[in-house]
């Protein structure tokens, strides 16, 4: 099961993304709460949604007032579900029928820009189911008013009552003291208790008789939903450039993908994402690169766009492969709990033990990020290195950050962070000399290629950190000792 | 001759009532203008801040009267109390997300005569809301049953008009109650900060703002936390100090040591937002005017009228000539008898 914990979802990004969704009903916002990744038996509804939201994409322009005219109907509304569910089996109350007949004229009015919606986008699966009837029951004088009210009209009884009423009260308005008042006051104590009771009774009929109409109102509650959330999507969509997935059997192919949020980030303070290619196949497969070099980044983003199209949002990328997974795990120090009373490195051990487990549950999406770097880099190593070996056989895609040695030849593909494999290291030493300032990171920062490379053959440790060093400026006959050990490696 | 009450009001289209306490017959007020108002073919619409319209008082256990409507009338009360505590027949309106203890505050029409019980928004921002909704029902006449304790709901920008109910509940002593609703009323209806550039600059500021600023002749300056106000003014920044702005409540024990110091604080001018930031006692309160400081308030109460009650609920009751007459000696404005049936 894909069960990502809230610090899991927002540290991804994948919480900002729901969060810059803007429903435009309590239904929407309720999908929204309720949103849950599908698993790989629910591939056609997953589809569906997808197709949907692409459908949107396509159709909008050609219907943009009616589709603004529809969302705008339940803007400010109230979510009725629980009233509708109580209805199957209790009487409701008076505020509880209001609600319900405010919401059937919402329905009524949202009728001719549906259709018209529909007309343009043929949205699949999204229909209005008729309650007409149930507003019959409710408004049974056609005032298509939003007021609600046990109108005379339902028993000739309560009007019987009613006009008895009125007349005690007549009574009392014109007589102010003295025995008349009192007994007409008296009086209408009574009759406003046969009121009450008269009225109960007819709450009791009202409430049945719709009774058969509820599955009708629940389905239009989640077609209200279902086309407030695919719209949002397909908003988010064109906003950070969202594709249409395709879904693969086991093969994970992202190009150039973005994440809203660390986009957003860097937009502020006036640079840009470099966006993150990877494919992937079930195996192991092992980012490598420098500190300061993205890697984290890059996973994220890769964890980001899984789950979304999951979710039935369109990642944002320019190309977009995804399986189902029946399971996605992210093991990370930064977010193993503390609160367990374990050391970081304790908790990862722990963590990695439940989904080592867990193995035999499906086909699993894992991702470690700095596995085991809480400890000794010799011991380290030695257990990113069993750990990549172990989970390149199972039934998993299994991405690795680490800046261990010797950890990538063991997975079944190897990436590496580009970083400053293609800069001009001397360009960038003399622009650091020549500028003023403690403005070393910061130009480093800027002139890395936090985009990924696959590289296929062994090659040669990246050496990103000792131009790191000597961009840095660090001593030379320091430089020179750093790279003899290089040498003697 | 005297105006009636429903006269007094009759230019306004929002008003609150306020009692000095329990039972100084502020729903026997609200009653007498439904009914009158009523009359005119005017339609009402009525709300509380918290809690009101109990058949017995909570306090006293004395039998309170309820508050009866006419046919026609808008209500805004939790919805506990429409389904359970209403037996006026009605009509539901709205839903205004709301909520109370005894649940949301939903808004409807009496289709007949009838009593209720109110139990209304208890924030300022919400009742402004519902005023827009209460107009677009159609109401001509908004009446917030307040409180004392609430002073900033009785502003002129919540309701235009204001009512204060007072009467022998409040002290067995007829001197007590008379001076002190005197007092009250000299709270409610202090003047308003002149406009000017102060004025203006203080209307600029956060409404949370707790603190307490000087205009200096540099400008404003923000009286440091932890210094006194009679040290603060002997500081070289305070030099020219016209006017003081006090963000928080005038208490006693702030007001107290200034006013008994040397500052020299005569001619200077005190503001505050608005009269529920006054919480000082009466010996001190008049030792600002001794001073001669210049007490102002941002947003005055716009205070109709004071209605007396001679009964009390405690089983005693003062002559009503009297308590009307000695009332009237200390207030500038209409002071009406609630028993009365010329009201």
């Amino acid at each position: 099961m894909i069960d990502l914990k809230f610090e899991q979802k927002e540290n991804i990004g994948f919480q900002y993304v729901l969060d810059a969704l803007q429903p435009n009903s309590p239904y929407g916002e309720e999908a929204i709460r309720k949103l849950k990744p599908f698993t790989p038996t629910e591939k056609p509804e997953l589809l569906r949604q997808l197709n949907n939201v692409h459908r949107v994409m396509d159709g909008e322009a050609l219907c943009q007032n009616d589709l603004n005219r529809m969302l705008r109907v339940f803007m400010c509304a109230k979510n009725i579900r629980t009233t509708v569910v109580k209805c199957a089996e209790a009487a409701l109350n008076e505020i509880e029928l209001f609600e319900v007949k405010r919401f059937l004229l919402q329905i009524e009015e949202m009728k001719p820009y549906f259709e018209a919606v529909q007309t343009a986008m043929h949205l699949e699966g999204v229909t209005l189911e008729d309650t007409s009837e149930a507003l019959e029951i409710l408004d049974p004088e056609h005032n298509r008013i939003a007021t609600f009210y046990i109108s005379d009209s339902y028993s000739p009884r309560l009007r019987a009552i009613r006009k008895e009423k009125k007349a005690l009260e007549d009574v009392m308005r014109r007589v102010k003291s003295g025995p008349e008042r009192e007994e007409a006051q008296a009086k209408r104590v009574r009759v406003a208790a046969d009121e009450e009771h008269e009225e109960g009774r007819i709450r009791g009929e009202l409430s049945e008789s719709l009774r058969p109409l509820i599955p009708a109102m629940l389905h239009n509650m989640q077609t209200i939903a279902d086309l407030d959330l695919t719209v949002e999507k397909a908003r988010l969509a064109k906003k950070y450039g969202g594709v249409m997935p395709e879904i693969t059997e086991s093969r994970v192919v992202l190009e150039n993908m973005i994440n809203p949020q660390i986009a957003d980030l860097l937009e502020e303070r006036g640079k840009h994402f470099t966006p993150v290619s990877i494919s992937l196949e079930k195996g192991a497969t092992v980012i490598t690169g420098a500190n300061m070099g993205g890697k984290s980044v890059a996973l994220k983003t890769i964890a980001l766009n899984i789950l979304l199209a999951h979710c039935g949002f369109f990642p944002f990328a320019g190309r977009a492969s995804v399986p189902l997974f029946d399971g996605m795990h992210i093991i990370s120090e930064d977010l193993e709990s503390i609160d367990r009373g374990l050391s970081s490195f304790g908790g990862e051990i722990v963590r990695f033990n439940q989904v080592a487990q867990n193995m035999s549950e499906g086909f699993a999406f894992i991702l470690l990020d700095e596995f085991a770097r809480g400890t000794n880099p010799d011991e380290g190593a030695a257990i990113v290195q069993a750990v990549t070996s172990w989970l390149d056989t199972k039934n998993a895609v299994t991405v690795l950050a680490t800046h261990y040695d010797n950890v990538a030849q063991l997975g079944s593909a190897h990436y590496q962070v580009i970083g400053l494999k293609d800069l001009d290291v001397e360009a960038l030493r003399n622009e650091i000399a020549n500028s003023h300032g403690d403005v070393g990171v910061e130009l480093i920062a800027r002139h890395m290629n936090y985009g990924l490379y696959r590289v296929e053959e062994k090659q040669d440790c990246p050496r990103d950190a000792l131009n790191i060093c000597r961009l840095l400026g660090m001593r030379e006959d320091i430089l020179a000792m750093v790279e003899n050990n290089y040498e003697n490696r | 001759m005297k105006p009636t009450l429903s006269e007094l009001i009759r230019p306004y289209r929002s008003v609150s009532i306020i009692g000095m306490c329990k039972n100084a017959g502020k729903t026997t007020v609200l009653n007498r203008i439904i009914r009158e108002v009523a009359g005119n073919g005017q339609t009402i619409a009525l709300t509380s801040i918290g809690r009101d319209g109990e058949d017995k008082d909570l306090v006293t256990g004395t039998k309170k009267p309820g508050i009866y409507v006419a046919e026609g009338t808008l209500v805004a009360t939790a919805s506990e109390l429409i389904l359970h505590h209403c037996d006026v027949t009605r009509e539901i309106l709205e839903t205004t997300g709301v909520s109370t203890p005894m649940g949301d505050v939903v808004v409807l029409r009496a289709r007949s005569d009838g009593s209720i019980q109110l139990a209304g928004p208890s924030i300022t921002k919400q009742l402004a809301r519902l005023g827009d909704t209460f107009r677009t029902f159609g109401a001509d006449l908004v009446m917030i049953d307040g409180a004392l304790s609430r002073k900033t709901l009785c502003s002129r920008s919540v309701t235009e008009a204001t009512v204060l109910c007072t009467g022998a509940s409040y002290h067995k002593d007829i001197d007590v109650v008379v001076e002190d609703t005197a007092h009250v009323c000299r709270v409610l209806t202090l003047p308003e900060l002149e406009e000017g550039e102060t004025a203006g600059q203080l209307r600029e500021l956060d409404e949370e703002f707790r603190g307490t600023l000087l205009f200096t002749e540099k400008g404003p300056w923000q009286l440091p936390a932890g210094l006194s106000l009679e040290d603060g003014l002997r500081r070289p920044e305070a030099a020219g100090t016209k006017t003081v702005f006090f963000g928080g409540a005038m208490s006693d024990g702030l007001m107290k040591p200034l006013l008994m110091s040397s500052a020299p604080l005569k001619g200077m001018t005190f503001a505050v937002r608005d009269s529920s930031k006054i919480l000082l006692k009466r010996e001190n309160y008049d030792k600002i005017a001794i001073r001669g400081i210049d007490l102002r308030v941002m947003e005055s109460v716009n205070l109709v009228a004071v209605t007396v009650n001679p009964f009390s609920a405690y089983g005693f009751h003062f002559d009503k000539d009297e308590l009307m007459e000695r009332m009237q000696a200390r207030v500038d404005i209409p002071v009406i008898n609630v028993e009365d049936n010329a009201l």
